[in-house]
């Protein structure tokens, strides 16, 4: 799919978000944004700035430290004709809001025979590598993908991050847009005018024959550092940034996989019960006859994300350890 | 009824409340000149809520912190050895690097963690506190929580527990007027948190917590009665942090004024404990600086301890997931 | 017409004796519709403006913002969170020349009350804990009587009668003021402010002694009762060699106290003791004195002028001011116009 020519302009990651998050405001005078320090202080990183003071405090506003309120809040005014951005600031604290998403958000549309329509995007910073500790890193994406219901994304770059928020307030389905607080200061092109990234649709960031990496989220970008360092090995890799995980475009991975007989799935997330499996599990199902190679996974260990830096950079996947992982699978 | 209190326990508040206000000036600026990582939440200026319940304690008594958690643990007795090992995620500190600033915790010493998770400490506080009961001791559970956390689903279900079950728990809320960076009225409908405790069945009060003296009163009542086994208390201790959300400078936001701050500053609950010590004949200033200096000497060898030891072995990240 | 003033002590029915004598809390919303009742009452009694006390937890202003009817003034006072806030809300209260002063909250608010306005005209509504000095009163006819003064239908002095303070002069330092007990205690620190240890108690100087009260004042009121009214005061003096009374010094708290001395003092007769302690004023450790620090204490009749609701509406009553003319029916005088707004219709 041929993307809108991106203008020159560079913006960074987190300005990236603000300017999607503007942008929706402008289209739906039914949208507001909901959550904890957005309003006043900006958001804890700064992504909701000059929020407020352009659309102000009837539509723009903080919340009390309630995120099963803030989500409930969401779903029964999405049921009831609003579109809510609501802010879920890290990603960890799902766990405290839950109910809302599992059970209230994911499922109302279906449980009332699809009489209800839920437009909500969940705006929520995962991700770890700032010595944050095990409730403040994780990357939680299995747990809400495992939902019929809801769409999942996730923004690797400042382009896609402010297309997936402009695509996921257009949805008429709730749409969690799943950021990454280590790439906030990343910069890299992004149109000023409106655009969407179709939600659904992989992105084939580096093409290549003989070897495919799937990845999203910030990983997308240690997949791309892993692949050059295989030029060297004679493996042209292929790199995927699958950006939304639910719906899947399984027919790209497959579709590649055909042509390279050999893949890996990355991702920051445990590995064990990771997202990462789903996709193995598609590849064989859907292209078993292709494959020269067991599907290699690559996620972090199986253990809470440890705070001293020294475990944190053991625990967090990287470009050495996914060409690590590629060599052992090829037998390199 | 609690009795008059002694000077031994005038001087052990002090004590606690001086060597927390060391710990944390100096992690603070540790912090921003980035030789700890992470985020450091600190506890200046609420010194006296601690100090004043913790000298009620033993390590066989259990509290939950939050993420503004050192001074809840120094209060508790921890050292700070251990404590500086933690915060700069070597394999000597209390979590054996694994937790941080925002996990420390020392079991042995009845600290059930600090806590990433607002809201997170009451429901834990309500289970020792059963434990408590259901093991038949007269130990008590602490729970600490702020302002914003108060907010929590979690924490009314707590509560409720607790008064249902008379568990010997107190939930000592740290109103501090922020939660994060927005002011309490933008927050909750109401001011006093205390206010909301005869709703879940259980006294509720509110006192100075910049007053290290009253906090130990109206604490020593409520423990004392969770102890006898009348139930659990809200204990509302309107209080002040100087520094911002998380660390010294912080995010440099304008959400308060620094006027607020100077008003709360002139509530010093060190310096004006000291003063009153002084008049009493309890504590003179040269014995004063005695307890600061031995803080400082504390932090120093402290700091010397953690750069001193080693890291943890990367292969570490896997072990502790399970008995 | 002039205002009348409100102060709602925020502060009031939350402090340790709901833990060590089951009072009760009095929470703020609670206090917000008493200040709503308040000013219905007022302006059904034809008031038209007031002034009050902008307490930090906002009751007032919360109040004021579901009658938009009544003109209504906050005051420029400070909101430090201590009794600071009230003293200085009288004194701004009196220099606006209110005629009467409603405040809700316990013995200890209408104190502050006095130290910033000594003989201050009061309507006080209980909202704390231990309360001699005021009642437990429906609000919305506090309201009315204090509507009925500020309209000038009804003057202060008809229905007011002032009560006597207890005076007491600290050496080196500010002097002080209660309303009912004036209290030397053994303690050493002022803390948790509820004055719960009866065997630290040293010297008491009260203007009433009340059987039927809680605190100090029912120390004496079981020993040796003195009513408002008489003119003079009741020493007590603790510690053994004496009598031993079993007294509620706390809502839900009853003691033992032991009381060497206990007589009547004239007004204006000085009473001596000094420090170390602190001083308790109506129930409520204030301030610590050092050691052997002097202090006078003597009662006299310059207290508050305190409105007797019953009174004042009884005699609204006797006047018609609340009747309304029949329907149709033409003002008969043109030159009253301070009846209430229903008369005004
Ligand atoms: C469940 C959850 N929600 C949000 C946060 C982010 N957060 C961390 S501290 C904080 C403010 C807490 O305020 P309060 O309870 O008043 O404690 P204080 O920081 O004032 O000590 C917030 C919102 C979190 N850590 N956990
Ligand atoms: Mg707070």
């Amino acid at each position: 799919m041929a993307e809108p020519q991106p203008k020159p302009r560079e913006l960074a990651y987190v300005a990236a978000i603000a300017e999607g998050v503007r942008t929706v405001m402008q289209e739906q005078p039914d949208a507001f944004v909901a959550g904890e320090d957005v309003a006043e202080a900006g958001g804890v990183y700064g992504y909701y700035n000059g929020i407020l003071k352009e659309f102000g405090p009837e539509r723009v506003f903080d919340t009390p430290i309630s995120e099963e309120g803030i989500v409930g809040l969401g779903v029964g005014a999405a049921a009831t004709g609003c579109r809510p951005i609501i802010d879920v600031m890290f990603m960890d604290f799902m766990g405290e809001c839950m109910d809302e998403i599992a059970n209230q958000l994911a499922k109302m549309r279906y449980m009332f025979g699809g009489r209800a329509t839920l437009p909500v995007t969940i705006l929520s910073m995962a991700g770890a590598g700032a010595s944050l500790a095990a409730q403040h890193s994780q990357s939680l994406e299995a747990w809400i993908c495992h939902l019929p219901g809801l769409k999942v994304v996730m923004a690797c770059t400042p382009y896609d991050a402010k297309g997936l928020i402009i695509s996921a307030a257009r949805d008429d389905n709730p749409v969690i847009v799943v950021l990454n607080k280590m790439s906030l200061a990343m910069m890299g092109p992004v149109p000023e005018e409106p655009y969407t990234v179709p939600i659904g649709e992989a992105n084939v960031v580096r093409g290549g024959s003989n070897y495919t990496i799937i990845s999203f989220g910030r990983m997308v970008h240690e997949a791309l550092a892993a692949a050059t360092q295989l030029e060297e090995l004679g493996i042209d890799a292929e790199v995927i940034d699958l950006r939304s995980l639910q719906p899947l475009d399984s027919a790209a991975v497959v579709a590649s996989v055909r042509k390279t007989h050999r893949a890996m799935v990355v991702h920051e997330a445990v590995r064990f019960g990771g997202f990462g499996g789903e996709i193995a599990a598609q590849i064989q199902e859907q292209a078993f006859d292709y494959l020269d190679a067991p599907v290699a996974r690559v996620g972090a260990p199986f253990s809470p994300v440890p705070f001293s830096p020294v475990l944190e950079a053991n625990y967090v996947p990287n470009a050495d350890r996914i060409v690590a992982e590629a060599k052992q699978q090829l037998g390199l | 009824m609690s009795s008059e209190i002694t000077d031994d326990i005038l001087l052990d508040i002090h004590r606690r409340m001086v060597r927390i206000r060391t710990f944390e000036e100096r992690a603070g600026k540790m912090m921003e000149d980035g030789k700890i990582p992470g985020a450091l939440h600190l506890y200046v200026g609420q010194e006296a809520v601690a100090s004043g319940v913790m000298v009620h304690l033993s390590d066989q008594d259990y509290i939950t912190s939050t993420h503004r958690g050192h001074g809840h643990l120094i209060a508790k007795g921890g050292e700070f050895t251990y404590m500086f090992a933690e915060l700069y995620g070597k394999a000597t500190g209390y979590c054996k690097g694994k937790g941080g600033s925002m996990h420390i915790s020392n079991l042995d010493l009845g600290m059930l963690g600090a806590n990433g998770i607002v809201g997170g400490g009451p429901p834990i506080a309500m289970g020792a506190a059963f434990s408590c009961k259901f093991r038949k001791t007269s130990n008590v559970s602490i729970s600490f929580f702020g302002d914003g956390a108060s907010n929590e689903g979690a924490f009314h279900e707590a509560a409720n527990m607790a008064a249902l079950y008379k568990l010997p728990c107190v939930f000592v809320c740290e109103n501090n007027g922020y939660g994060e960076y927005t002011p309490q009225a933008n927050h909750q409908a109401i001011v006093d948190v205390a206010d909301r405790a005869p709703g879940y069945g259980m006294p509720g009060v509110v006192v100075d917590g910049m007053d290290p003296i009253a906090v130990h009163e109206a604490a020593g009542e409520a423990i004392a009665r969770a102890r006898e086994g009348g139930g659990p208390t809200l204990l509302e201790c309107k209080t002040y942090r100087y520094y911002d959300h998380v660390g010294v400078r912080g995010m440099g936001l304008s959400y308060r004024t620094d006027e607020e701050v100077e008003q709360w500053r002139l509530k010093d609950p060190i310096v004006n404990f000291e003063a009153r010590l002084a008049e009493q004949g309890v504590l003179t200033p040269e014995a004063a600086e005695a307890v600061h200096e031995a803080a400082r000497k504390d932090v120093d060898a402290g700091i010397e301890f953690a750069e001193a030891s080693p890291n943890p072995d990367p292969a570490a990240v896997t072990e502790d997931v399970y008995a | 017409m002039s205002l009348f003033g409100v102060v709602a002590n925020p502060a009031s029915g939350k402090d340790v004796r709901r833990l060590v004598a089951r009072a009760s809390v009095f929470d703020n919303q609670e206090k917000q519709a008493i200040v709503e009742r308040v000013l219905i009452g007022a302006e059904a009694a034809g008031a038209s403006a007031f002034a009050y006390l902008n307490d930090p937890n906002g009751i007032v202003a919360s109040a004021v913002r579901e009658n938009r009817r009544l003109c209504a003034k906050p005051l420029d006072a400070t909101q430090t969170r201590t009794a600071l806030d009230t003293i200085t809300a009288a004194r701004a209260l009196r220099d606006l020349g209110c005629s009467v002063v409603i405040t809700l909250g316990g013995d200890g608010t209408n104190r502050a009350v006095a130290l910033g306005w000594p003989d201050a005209p009061l309507i006080p509504l209980s909202t704390g804990t231990n309360n001699v000095f005021p009642r437990m009163t429906e609000a919305t006819l506090a309201g009315a009587a204090a509507g009925l003064i500020a309209s000038g239908q009804i003057e202060l002095r008809e229905v007011a009668a002032q009560q006597k303070a207890t005076h007491v002069a600290v050496a080196d330092e500010r002097p002080d003021l209660a309303l009912i007990d004036a209290v030397l205690s053994r303690e050493r620190f002022v803390g948790a402010r509820a004055l719960l240890h009866p065997e630290q108690l040293d010297t008491a100087l009260l203007t009433r002694a009340e059987p039927a009260a809680v605190g100090i004042a029912a120390i004496g009121g079981l020993l040796h009762p003195l009513s408002e009214d008489a003119d003079e005061g009741l020493l007590l003096r603790f510690g053994p060699g004496g009598e031993r009374v079993r007294a509620p010094i706390a809502p839900g708290l009853y003691k033992t106290v032991e009381v060497a001395e206990c007589r009547a003092v004239q007004t204006d007769e000085r009473v001596a003791a000094k420090g170390p302690g602190v001083l308790a004023f109506d129930g409520e450790r204030d301030r610590s004195l050092k050691p052997d620090q002097p202090i006078e204490m003597r009662v006299a009749r310059t207290g508050p002028w305190v409105v007797d609701i019953r009174q004042t509406l009884e005699l609204a009553a006797r006047k018609g001011l609340f009747r309304m003319e029949a329907p149709g029916a033409r003002r008969k005088t043109a030159g009253h116009e301070m009846a209430g707004h229903n008369r005004r219709a």
